[in-house]
């Protein structure tokens, strides 16, 4: 919730109320991020479990999937990892105008992902004929994972592009940025879970 | 120079910069307090392992490519 979304008075109320309320919509939102962690956690033991209970891993007529391009889009991910960090960094320090284009940036860099994705989804389905219901369990947890995470990045560039617009209207200010704080946990929970991903799809 | 290789290319030197990055804002942070702050520095060194990873995967010491490169 924003300042403008409280209203302010004369006598500087709405600076008290955001003390009084920012540490409880903190854990609020750390607790949404532990209930999307165990979502995750749940999909991706349920995939280690059927993965080492079949005869070999990928399953017979599937091909291992290439890691050089999975690898180029991670650092692209993780790049944005970084650049939203500074963001933050600069809104704390004052410095608007770099906060917004390390924004943008990771913004840009979210949507790259998504495109990478989807050309990887391309050539998975298209090319070596590897679908969602078609290809067993394989291609049910890739698709099924990876289409959750890649919909948490989408929700994420959403969210990054209001707080664009937020900014730019001029609804941050001060110490009272509790809406970027949110969009850099997120954000770095989003690249978190893309680590885990990576390692049990491609590196195992 | 064919696709796999400038991918690879580009996982070696984005996983350094990234990695790079991560470690340094780690080192920086480090001793920065509270609940928020405590969460971000686990998901720099994770954000920074993750590079790792995206760097070794680029120079063929752990995963697979078909393409070779």
């Amino acid at each position: 919730m924003t300042t403008a979304a409280f209203g302010a008075d004369s006598e500087g109320h709405v600076d008290q109320l955001y003390v009084e309320t920012r540490e409880l919509r903190l854990q609020g939102f750390l607790l949404f991020l532990i209930s999307d962690c165990v979502l995750f956690s749940s999909f991706i033991f349920a995939y280690l479990y059927l993965r080492n209970s079949g005869q070999g891993w990928p399953p017979p007529g599937i091909q291992r999937l290439d890691t050089a391009f999975a690898a180029w889009n991670s650092v692209v991910l993780f790049g944005s990892g970084a650049t939203m960090h500074y963001a933050l960094e600069n809104f704390k320090h004052g410095n608007f105008m770099k906060y917004m284009w390390f924004l943008l940036a990771t913004i840009v860099l979210g949507a790259g992902f998504l495109g990478g994705q989807a050309y990887e989804y391309n050539h998975l389905i298209f090319g070596e004929h590897v679908t969602w219901g078609g290809s067993g369990i394989f291609g049910a947890s890739f698709f099924t994972l990876t289409g959750m995470h890649g919909m948490h990045v989408f929700l994420g560039v959403c969210y990054l592009t209001v707080l664009v617009l937020q900014s730019a209207a001029g609804v941050y200010r001060g110490g009272q940025y509790f809406g970027i704080t949110a969009g850099t946990l997120y954000w770095h929970f989003v690249d978190v879970i893309w680590v885990v991903l990576f390692s049990i799809f491609y590196l195992l | 120079m064919n696709p796999a290789t400038i991918e690879r290319l580009g996982a070696i030197i984005g996983g350094i910069v990234v990695a790079v990055v991560a470690f340094y804002a780690l080192y920086k942070d480090w001793h920065t307090p509270g609940v928020e702050n405590n969460v971000f520095k686990l998901m720099l060194l994770l954000l920074g392992l993750g590079a790792v990873l995206a760097l070794l995967a680029g120079l063929n010491v752990v995963g697979f490519s078909p393409k070779g490169a």
